[in-house]
């Protein structure tokens, strides 16, 4: 009733090509937006800013990063952890080393570091495929793990092996509170959003799910497979790498090699499937999914075991936490194996003709 | 029974003494003919005579292991399948080849991706010129899916399309690239009989306005002697025929083939 597309004629193909051709999407869009930027600073506490929507924010960006790839172009990658780890500490090593370097230039500057070493690991994608490529994008995890870890050059020779981002200065403004750390992130993950999203509805992300979709028939027409593979590995790695070092600058301060371990590529990828191969929204859904839910339960658990007159200790409530965030995965992807997004548009097809039944 | 007589001057692309083999098994043996500019071209034969495989080295998919072909005055010996795009081969599939996630709108502007050559970072902007090129080219697709009356599925996932249409979208990425040279692979093959009739009329309406060559493998010898100017006829690799339609009906070696002889 409310939601439906009658009497919106497109009479251009610039918009027919709009993100949001709808009008009802793009008021809610940009109502969602506009109360990120101006109503949740004066509302969320510190702790909901710092510890749920910095991380979610940084870790959807990750994902949009890893969906092109594994999304988009169909090439599976367990080594997002990695190239995360190598943005972050591209990023730090470029803004200790040349300290004249504005921040935000450092942070991009380890985005394009990850995404030429991404093109490298991408190499072997032009020969192998599905869990093969998966395997190989593992050497990459492992061996970025030994060499920050072992590596001094690149931890600056800190003993302890973890280091301190430096302060967080972006063209004199300096991003210090809660408030100030979320909005830096936000603004950011906004704009590579939309760049994500303008590629994949580009030619080159045609190019991409052609390759997915089927790569024989898409070098008959012309699409050369090595560009396509290797422009998705660049692309993605740029994103994941940003991310990488928005996570370690923005969201942990100090940092060891640790932090970016093939446990953070499993969660990326999981993270994309339960949201939606293939979707831009779904990289925000899955990301959410992954990282709030835990915390959620967390929270939720004792004072539902208190209602049932069982008090958890805080082992027994991790236990379990882990269990029915295990169990809801398989949940959601029984009922739903492409994902929260896909969940989302049934939703919406749903709405159009609501309360009608067809 | 051909109506249109016409006749074709210039050749466009010739194949001389092909001779391809997996391992033992010979696919093509001393295969020579030509295709002429404008011309609708058969291919016909039984099954496993080598049709596909011939379609498959003249788009630089498979590499035959001797013999030439020139295309528009160049020989060539090896060549990649992207190359031969680029030089105005485009091709359909004999089991369709779409891009099954993808809406029938994005699928044909694949088709025109060797004509789109902004840079990735205007694309990211989706500003100047990566959006005029967008919409240019989605102007030459709109026709196309205008011709092939395939408005009202734009935008629906070809996965979900029934199959006849799905060969309809296949000929429509393949014409998007405006090819000189149009390979189709049974592009009426599981079709019934209105089907055809529409499939038909395309490809001579294709012929006909854009001035393309075709060279088309088919099944349904009506169809193939209604609507193709001269035709070339395998068996085991082998030619065994080459000529105008009725020439070919009536072509001793032919007859056996389809219909077997008694020895």
């Amino acid at each position: 009733m409310f939601y439906r597309e009658a009497g919106q004629f497109k009479i251009s193909y610039s918009a027919d090509m709009a993100i949001f051709p709808i009008a009802q999407d793009r008021i809610a869009v940009l109502a969602i937006v506009a109360a990120a930027f101006l109503l949740m600073p004066f509302v969320a506490t510190e702790y909901f800013l710092n510890s749920i929507m910095v991380p979610t924010l940084i870790l959807a960006l990750a994902a949009v990063g890893l969906n092109i790839l594994v999304g988009y172009c169909g090439q599976v990658s367990l080594g997002s952890g990695a190239f995360m780890a190598i943005g972050a500490y591209a990023a730090y090593n470029f803004a200790i080393r040349v300290p004249e370097l504005p921040l935000l230039v450092s942070i991009l500057l380890g985005g394009v570091v990850s995404a030429m070493v991404g093109v490298f690991f991408g190499i072997p994608s032009l020969r192998i495929k599905g869990f093969y490529l998966a395997v190989a994008t593992l050497a990459a995890q492992f061996f970025f793990d030994w060499l920050f870890l072992r590596a001094g050059w690149f931890t600056n020779y800190t003993p302890s092996g973890s280091v301190n981002a430096p302060r967080l200065d972006v063209f004199g403004w300096t991003v210090n509170t809660p408030v100030e750390r979320y909005i830096f992130v936000l603004g950011l993950v906004c704009v590579f959003t939309l760049l994500a999203k303008n590629l994949v509805r580009g030619h080159v992300g045609r190019q991409w799910m052609a390759i997915r979709d089927m790569d024989i028939a898409a070098e008959i027409i012309g699409i050369r497979p090595m560009y396509a593979k290797l422009s998705a590995f660049a692309v993605s790695s740029f994103f994941v790498g940003v991310a990488g070092a928005l996570w370690a600058f923005v969201h942990l301060g100090s940092w060891e090699p640790l932090a970016f371990s093939i446990d953070r590529s499993f969660q990326l990828l999981f993270a994309i499937i339960i949201g939606g191969l293939g979707s831009i929204l779904g990289c925000f859904l899955g990301a959410a999914f992954m990282w709030i839910l835990p915390i959620f339960l967390d929270i939720a658990l004792p004072p539902l075991g208190e209602l049932v007159g069982w008090t958890m200790d805080k082992a027994t409530v991790s236990h379990f936490s882990v269990m029915i965030f295990g169990a809801l995965i398989i949940f959601f992807l029984i009922v739903e194996p492409h994902g929260l997004a896909r969940l989302w548009s049934i939703v919406k097809e749903k709405l159009r003709l609501w309360p009608f039944p067809y | 029974m051909t109506l249109r007589v016409r006749s074709f001057p210039e050749v466009l692309l010739s194949v001389e003494n092909i001779s391809l083999a997996f391992g033992g098994v010979k696919a093509l043996t001393d295969i020579s003919f030509d295709i002429r500019k404008g011309e609708i071209r058969a291919i016909i034969g039984p099954n496993g005579a080598g049709k596909s495989s011939m379609l498959n080295c003249i788009n630089g998919f498979y590499h035959p292991q001797q013999g030439s072909i020139t295309y528009k005055g160049v020989r060539r010996s090896q060549m990649k399948p992207h190359e031969a795009a680029e030089q105005g081969i485009a091709r359909t599939f004999q089991n369709i080849a779409l891009f099954k996630g993808m809406s029938t709108l994005d699928n044909i502007m694949t088709g025109r991706n060797l004509r789109m050559k902004t840079g990735l970072l205007w694309q990211a902007l989706h500003l100047g010129p990566a959006r005029r090129e967008e919409i240019e080219h989605r102007r030459e697709v709109e026709r196309i899916i205008d011709f092939l009356d395939i408005q009202h599925i734009r935008k629906t996932p070809v996965g979900r399309l029934p199959y006849g249409l799905q060969k309809r979208v296949e000929l429509g990425r393949a014409l998007a690239a405006g090819p000189e040279l149009l390979l189709l692979d049974e592009p009426m093959a599981g079709m019934n009989i209105e089907e055809k009739q529409d499939m038909c009329r395309f490809v001579l309406d294709v012929n006909d306005e854009f001035g393309t060559t075709i060279c088309l493998i088919e099944h349904d010898m009506g169809v193939v002697m209604d609507i193709s100017d001269r035709v070339v006829v395998l068996d085991y690799g082998k030619k065994i025929g080459d000529g105008v339609p009725d020439e070919i009906k009536k072509n001793e070696a032919v007859i056996s083939a389809y219909l077997g002889v008694s020895h």
